[in-house]
């Protein structure tokens, strides 16, 4: 039955109290290992609608009648509109409405940042609507411009009136007793999401009901905010989201364009879309903010680690939130002594939004290049180092489950090929192997509930109004129900995407949609099972028999089950894991870095899709290399305008960047996590690929890289530091 | 604005040319160009590869595959942009590609675009010249340019015939172009000499589709000489005698990294001409 709890809830590594209604969880875990259908690779389902373009996006949708908006958006990168005059837009042929600051949620006067939205315009076509937007007159009133996150944190600039402080132990005491100390500055860049989809929602007035179809992680919260700013009862707002093209953490709130979209369309009556450029997406739509981090770390030479201290400063943006890039060093390692102190900087640049693991990938950046450091001082093997701080509980709470020993296990034959690896360096090509731990969240948690319909044709249809954020979601659902249900994997149809169409589901994001569905939807399904059994049993059925031999008893009648997400394990941390050796080789006379391979080991519960998996696991990685290597949002330092707003300045890597990835799972069930034992495993293989990459480069050529990106600049910086350091008679690194 | 689709060069009358469109159709719709008239070049210059002359309308593509040119541009044709972007470019447009410096992109009123200021030179300029570039800092995209330079071909348009090298010319206070091209006046051929030997490298952000950080294009000629040019390092592709001109840059604080780069690039370069 049903229970209110009250319960710390994680969403991207951040934590609040809340109540929750929760049902239990009766059904037991399934045994450990591949089974009829769930733990056996699936092709998506979804996968020939997609590559034949029949898979309908939001950026696909053409209601009848619908108008385009464009956004004026602030050249400055911090300035306020004294005078605005839309008058000029409605001049122009096929321009049907202007809105201006204080008219929709997201327009405002001051803009914080270049790229802020400040006015908007609807028109038949969005090439009238663009030149509407040129058209408005605005009279600026240029302010100060805050660009450098040290300058913000001396003159308390910040996100939050205070710094986030942790402590526990003795720093002070136990550096100075440590037999050697590193100290190190960690920066890392800002980069974008850029989803191949770009931010965009179609909003339509029908009756007092508004439909919003848009690209989103979040149907449910949506459909809450858009209510709660827009004054209107939740039931009256709709939102559908069938497929999408990314979001990596920057869609999962509505933001201006929807709030454009629907004011607009409200005042024209007709249905308006409002999608960002590609342009916009890089000035507009969030990113990874940049970071420095200030670490030190205390050892014994006998390899414990026993001392962390990190100063911590995100260039949040003009709004954001306060990463927790701390997070690593206060929970990947079993060490007694541990200070940490995060500043939030408040610049005049685009607001930060959640991207893959946020803090987590800078913070393991920083921590694990400075762990690989110690080993090095100590001349302790990197993997023995880690293996001998090896955290046994998150600051005395247990672990639901954690399997990183057996992640490491599993690394060990990719680390013996280091040997072989550096001896094929030659004279140019200097090769090397680096490796990385993984912590990061990846629970789920309730409320999340699914139904699952079944008929006497034995076919069965999962009904949630989720999103799938692309990942193969349908896909991983359509499996589970398969397996409780007993039916072969093409006899279960996901419907999901719309929220006048099934119940309440999670965000797509943190990587919980899998954790926090997955049971809900086995839950329904074995709700349906139990179901027809009974009715089945009336029939004189005996109870086990498959349900495809006894559905035929339902003939014109149909079965609902329902199913609930129950409630996490209380007083355990419920947390991810890996380890990834990666090989890289580095031009020493051009600075050109390769990675030639990349063995990545995660530790994320029951494998629900192997093929899934090792696609989530590819694509992480791949977008950490380009985190590594090329990407870099660029700003004007004097006027604080983006610069990289092209696919051609922001380089990600292509596919000819892509090294050989080698990806393995523990696949164990964590037995204390609900009916399914899965985690989420969307973010874990960024975490830790820009350190294995990194320490991999230090391997190899002795220098010490410790900003991102290691373009060419900087491996070419870095070698030409380690020559120098070496003439003057220092042994280099390593 | 109209689209021309002449039958012959002497029906030409003004307007601005577009070929492939990778270039012009981006800069029409970033407001960087702008045209009444737009001409499509595509039925009156020449196309393919005959007797060591090349038509200034042959694709990227055609000649990434053609075994009858020199190794520098069928290097510098592959090592550009992408599959894509070379199935549509033409030899004579990349050669008159803008620079891909994000201040002219972005359309700041800098000394390329008429102003008074080069805003790279005091702002962000990892990508720019280490060459020539007091005026103007910006950095020259084209590897092919840089290759045509090294073989030391001809050019044939309607009206002229000249050293590749002479389309090329540095901006100054006067005059803000990059080519000495007159109103009008189309690429129709290149006609390559004859080489011993010839290579081009090139240094990216990335494996493929990056403009080139460095680019080297290097040939021995028939009588013995070596002739040596870069692409990304200067306002126009830059001719070099030898390695030692690298002694003699004038890098900005942050593209200082291009001289070891250009230098290890040019060593190599050398070295594979044997």
């Amino acid at each position: 039955m049903a229970r209110l709890i009250r319960t710390e809830k994680e969403v991207e590594g951040r934590f609040e109290e809340v109540w929750i209604v929760v049902e239990e969880d009766p059904l037991e875990q399934w045994p450990e290992g591949p089974l009829a259908v769930v733990g056996r690779p699936a092709a998506r389902q979804d996968g020939p609608l997609r590559v034949r373009g029949e898979a309908r996006y939001t950026a696909d949708l053409k209601l009848p009648g619908m108008l385009h908006a464009a956004v004026l958006r602030s050249p400055h990168a911090h300035a306020r509109a004294q005078r605005i005059d839309l008058g000029p837009a409605f001049e122009l042929p096929g321009v049907r409405a202007a809105i201006g600051p204080g008219e929709a949620h997201g327009l405002e006067e001051e803009a914080g940042f270049a790229g802020a939205a400040v006015a908007a315009v609807a028109a038949d076509t969005f090439g009238q609507a663009r030149a509407g937007v040129e058209a408005i007159e605005v009279e600026w009133e240029e302010l100060e411009v805050v660009l450098d996150p040290d300058d913000a944190v001396k003159r308390g600039l910040l996100t939050d009136p205070e710094p986030r402080r942790y402590e526990r132990g003795d720093i002070e005491r136990a550096l100075a007793e440590a037999d050697v100390v590193v100290e190190a500055t960690y920066r890392t860049q800002t980069v974008l999401h850029n989803s191949l989809e770009t931010h965009q929602a179609v909003c339509e007035w029908q009756g007092d009901v508004l439909h919003v179809y848009i690209s989103t992680q979040y149907i449910w919260g949506i459909r809450q905010a858009v209510a709660d700013t827009l004054g209107l009862p939740e039931d009256k707002v709709r939102v559908v989201c069938e497929f999408m093209g990314g979001g990596f953490g920057s869609k999962n709130s509505p933001d201006e364009y929807t709030y454009i979209a629907a004011e607009l369309a409200k005042r024209t009556g007709r249905p308006v879309r409002c999608a960002l450029t590609r342009r916009e997406e890089h000035t507009s739509a969030g990113n990874r903010n940049a970071t420095i981090q200030r670490l030190r770390a205390g050892a014994r030479s006998d390899g414990t680690i026993v001392a962390l201290d990190g100063e911590f400063t995100n260039s949040v943006g003009w709004s954001g939130w306060n990463a927790s890039t701390e997070g690593p060093m206060r929970m990947l390692y079993d060490c007694e002594n541990v200070r940490t102190v995060t500043y939030g900087a408040q610049l005049n640049t685009p607001p930060m939004k959640a991207f893959r693991a946020p803090g987590f990938v800078e913070g393991t950046f920083g921590l694990e290049c400075l762990v690989d450091e110690v080993a090095a001082r100590l001349d302790v093997d990197p993997l023995e180092l880690r293996r001998r701080n090896y955290a046994n509980s998150n600051e005395g709470t247990p672990f639901s489950s954690k399997n990183l020993e057996d992640c490491y296990r599993r690394a060990e034959p990719h680390w013996e090929r280091r040997h072989e690896v550096r001896a094929s360096s030659d004279a140019t090509w200097k090769r090397g192997v680096g490796m990385a731990s993984q912590i990061w969240y990846g629970g789920g948690g309730p409320p999340s509930y699914a139904w699952v319909r079944l008929g006497s044709d034995g076919r069965a249809t999962v009904i949630t109004a989720m999103q799938d954020i692309g990942t193969g979601t349908r896909t991983a659902m359509a499996q589970i129900a398969a397996e409780e249900l007993g039916l072969p994997l093409e006899h279960v149809d996901v419907v999901l995407g719309d929220s006048a169409r099934g119940p309440y589901a999670s965000i797509s994001a943190g990587s919980s949609t899998l954790p926090s569905m997955g049971p809900a939807v086995r839950a329904a399904a074995a709700d349906a099972r139990e179901q027809v059994e009974d009715i089945a049993e009336q029939r004189g059925l005996a109870k086990g028999t498959p349900v495809e031999e006894i559905v035929g008893v339902l003939e014109e009648s149909q079965i609902l089950g329902k199913g609930a997400r129950g409630p996490n394990p209380t007083g355990m941390s419920v947390l991810t894991f890996g380890v990834h050796v990666v090989e890289v080789a580095v031009d020493v006379e051009t600075g050109e870095i390769v990675v030639e391979r990349v063995a990545a080991i995660h530790d994320v519960g029951r494998i629900v899709n192997p093929l899934g998996a090792s696609s989530q696991v590819e694509g992480g990685v791949i977008q950490g290399i380009g985190h590594t290597l090329s990407e870099q949002r660029l700003l004007d330092p004097e006027t604080g305008r983006i610069l990289t707003t092209s696919l051609d300045a922001y380089r990600m890597p292509t596919i000819a960047d892509v090294p050989e990835i080698i990806c393995e799972f523990v696949d164990r069930p964590d037995e204390h996590l609900t009916n399914l034992g899965s985690k989420g495993l969307g973010e874990p293989p960024i975490v830790p690929i820009a350190a294995a990459i990194a320490n991999a480069v230090r391997d190899a050529t002795g220098a010490d890289v410790h900003e991102l990106p290691i373009s060419r600049e900087e491996m070419l910086r870095a070698l030409e530091a380690a020559k120098q350091k070496e003439k003057r008679g220092a042994p280099a690194a390593v | 604005m109209e689209l021309l689709r002449p039958s012959s060069v002497a029906e030409i009358d003004g307007g601005v040319f577009v070929h492939g469109g990778t270039e012009v159709v981006p800069l029409l719709r970033e407001g960087l160009l702008e045209a009444e008239r737009l001409v499509d070049v595509r039925g009156i210059v020449p196309r393919g590869v005959r007797d060591g002359v090349i038509g200034a309308g042959t694709t990227l593509a055609e000649l990434e595959a053609e075994p009858g040119i020199p190794d520098a541009l069928r290097e510098a044709s592959r090592l550009g942009a992408s599959p894509q972007l070379r199935n549509m470019g033409s030899l004579g447009g990349n050669l008159l590609q803008e620079t891909r410096c994000w201040y002219w992109r972005l359309g700041y009123d800098c000394r390329l675009h008429g102003g008074d200021r080069c805003h790279a030179r005091e702002g962000e300029h990892r990508e720019h010249a280490i060459f020539a570039n007091g005026f103007c800092a910006s950095a020259h995209p084209s590897d092919v340019a840089a290759a045509l330079v090294a073989l030391g071909a001809l050019l044939r348009t309607n009206r002229r015939e000249f050293p590749v090298e002479e389309l090329y010319r540095l901006p100054d206070e006067g005059n803000r172009s990059t080519t000495t091209l007159e109103d009008g006046e189309l690429l129709l051929e290149v006609e390559l000499p004859q080489v011993q030997a010839s290579t081009y490298l090139k240094a990216m952000d990335r494996k493929r589709w990056a403009f080139p950080q460095v680019g080297v294009a290097a040939a021995r000629h028939a009588d013995g000489s070596t002739r040596i040019a870069l692409a990304g390092v200067a306002p126009i592709p830059w001719r070099i005698d030898g390695i030692d001109a690298l002694d003699s840059v004038t890098p900005l604080p942050r593209t200082e990294w291009k001289v070891p780069l250009a230098r290890a690039l040019v060593h190599r370069a050398l070295s594979a001409l044997g």
